[in-house]
């Protein structure tokens, strides 16, 4: 097959596979409609608790906290919500529920990777996701809480949150594929859900971190999946006391996508020789 | 008593038959539990704060907030999932079957021993933050434990809020999600929020009551209005227990 049509033919698997997907999460819609609620919500918090906090700053002469002024921490914080919506992904618990059940084994025998197929069903769920999250809380930041949330370069921001949208799938793919080698991996699970929800950057900017762990930061995953497009929708960059272009940053997100790409294939051949299955 | 009493034993009996998971589970709980007042710590750390709050005082309404969740997390959040579960698989007629009342037989089946660690990690904080507040009165702890109390009982009545909705929205398990942003508001000083929001946390949906008013009560700090706001918590946890009773005409099932 040439390298044209096999793409084109990927393409229609991706498809396919991404609108049964989103066909099927339709039936929930609602569900996912509650971000509604859950989204301005978690902004109003954000928005009173930095407002004392900035308040607080001004009456002792700064108005910047580790270089972000008020307004960049409302874009920022605004930026984290949407951009969850966008990279929302659940590949680790899919892909321990098909190990541990043992319906693993009927991707095993489809002439397709289960990568792939993983990943255009986060593709269809995602198109949902942008409909009935993402646009109604962008509307509502945009015009009721009139938060100035356009970045100042949209191709770069637009290019960041593709990455991260990457990312956030090939890490979670590799901590699904644990489920090869332990029994119960919700428990990996769990810790990587919080040591991602502290250093994303979800909770807080990572520049209040001391400035050891944001250096050590730069060879963790995390930040590339939060905190680096939050950042560029920002318009600047800077973490452990070093301020990047956003070319560079977004430069290097890329090559972090990519190391990621090719540990979950270097996870998912050493756990298909581990893989012994008898019918499902 | 003595119903829930036996399942409470059966639920220990049940996690210790997978130790090393429970240990694990407990381990993840108290770790991440603690991390909860990260946020505070690294706000403090940057030179700012909260007007008229001390880190440690902040720091006391996290961890009386912490140990009310665990208390909820032990004895009855899993209220919540097991109503909602039983709903969406058409089994909730086994909860009906029983000669005691639906609400209370939810509460009792689903005890989780693992919210302990949950428990421990608020005490821990707030034995760190006690340290470096101002002594301990009589007057002072008595007062916090009513209101922590009446902040238990919200607690409970969110969970049964939370469960009467699955009678209703069948199947959707981000319901805790828009609650739990709601219980947001009720990690930080409240003076931090305009009065518009004090009010609704207060009077509305008391959620204040579960770390803010008695931390406040601890800390010296408490005024008539923390006993006003007994009386809301009152109504609230009537209503929540009515409203769930009432949901459960909703039911409709065919025999699981």
């Amino acid at each position: 097959m040439r390298p044209v049509e096999a793409i084109v033919r990927r393409l229609r698997i991706l498809r396919a596979v991404a609108f049964v997907t989103y066909k099927e999460w339709s039936a929930y819609r609602t569900h996912s409609m509650v971000s509604i609620i859950v989204g301005p919500l978690y902004f109003v918090v954000q928005y009173f608790i930095w407002n004392a906090v900035y308040g607080n700053a001004a009456a002792h002469g700064d108005t910047a906290l580790h270089g972000m002024e008020f307004s960049q921490m409302l874009v920022y914080f605004g930026v984290n919500a949407l951009i969850g919506y966008l990279t929302m992904d659940f590949a680790d618990w899919n892909l321990q529920m098909l190990v541990g059940t043992g319906k693993y084994l009927t991707f095993a025998l489809r002439p397709i990777h289960h990568r792939f197929f993983a990943f255009s069903q986060k593709v269809g769920h995602r198109i949902l996701g942008f409909f009935f999250e993402f646009v109604p809380c962008l509307l509502i930041f945009l015009f009721l809480f009139r938060v100035p949330l356009v970045p100042p370069q949209p191709l770069w921001a637009a290019l960041s949150i593709g990455l991260s949208f990457l990312m956030t799938f090939f890490v979670n793919y590799c901590i699904g594929l644990s489920a090869f080698w332990f029994v119960r991996a919700s428990g990996i699970r769990s810790v990587y859900t919080i040591l991602n929800s502290v250093f994303s950057g979800a909770l807080i900017p990572l520049v209040f971190f001391p400035e050891t762990v944001q250096r050590i930061l730069f060879f963790l995953p995390f930040q590339y999946i939060l905190y680096v497009p939050a950042m560029v929708c920002t318009g600047s960059y800077r973490l452990g006391g070093i301020s990047l272009s956003l070319a560079r940053i977004v430069g290097l997100q890329a090559l972090a996508v990519a190391a990621a790409a090719l540990l979950s294939e270097a996870l998912y051949r050493a756990a298909m020789r581990r893989f012994t299955g008898v019918g499902a | 008593m003595a119903i829930f009493g036996e399942c409470f034993r059966i639920s220990l009996s049940t996690a210790m038959a997978y130790r090393a998971n429970f240990i694990m589970v407990m381990t993840i709980l108290f770790f991440s539990n603690t991390l909860f007042p990260l946020v505070t710590i690294l706000i403090y750390g940057s030179g700012s704060g909260f007007p008229g709050w001390t880190f440690y005082e902040v720091l006391l309404i996290q961890a009386v907030f912490t140990i009310s969740s665990g208390i909820g997390e032990v004895f009855f959040n899993g209220l919540f999932w097991n109503t909602n579960f039983a709903i969406r698989d058409g089994l909730f007629e086994v909860s009906l079957l029983k000669p005691v009342n639906a609400l209370f037989w939810g509460v009792v089946s689903s005890i989780q021993p693992t919210g302990i660690s949950v428990v421990l990690g608020g005490v821990a904080m707030a034995a760190v933050a006690l340290a470096h507040t101002a002594p301990l009165t009589v007057a002072s702890v008595s007062m916090a434990a009513l209101l922590f109390l009446c902040g238990v009982s919200v607690t409970f009545s969110v969970t049964c809020f939370m469960s009467a909705i699955s009678f209703k929205w069948v199947g959707n398990s981000r319901i805790p999600e828009m609650f739990g942003s709601i219980l947001d508001f009720a990690k930080y000083p409240q003076d931090v929020f305009p009065l518009a929001v004090r009010g609704f946390t207060t009077i509305v949906m008391p959620v204040a009551m579960i770390g803010y008013y008695p931390a406040a009560a601890l800390l010296g700090r408490a005024d008539g209005a923390s006993f006003v706001a007994i009386v809301p918590c009152a109504i609230f946890s009537v209503f929540a227990i009515w409203f769930y009773q009432k949901m459960i005409h909703r039911y409709e099932g065919v025999g699981g």
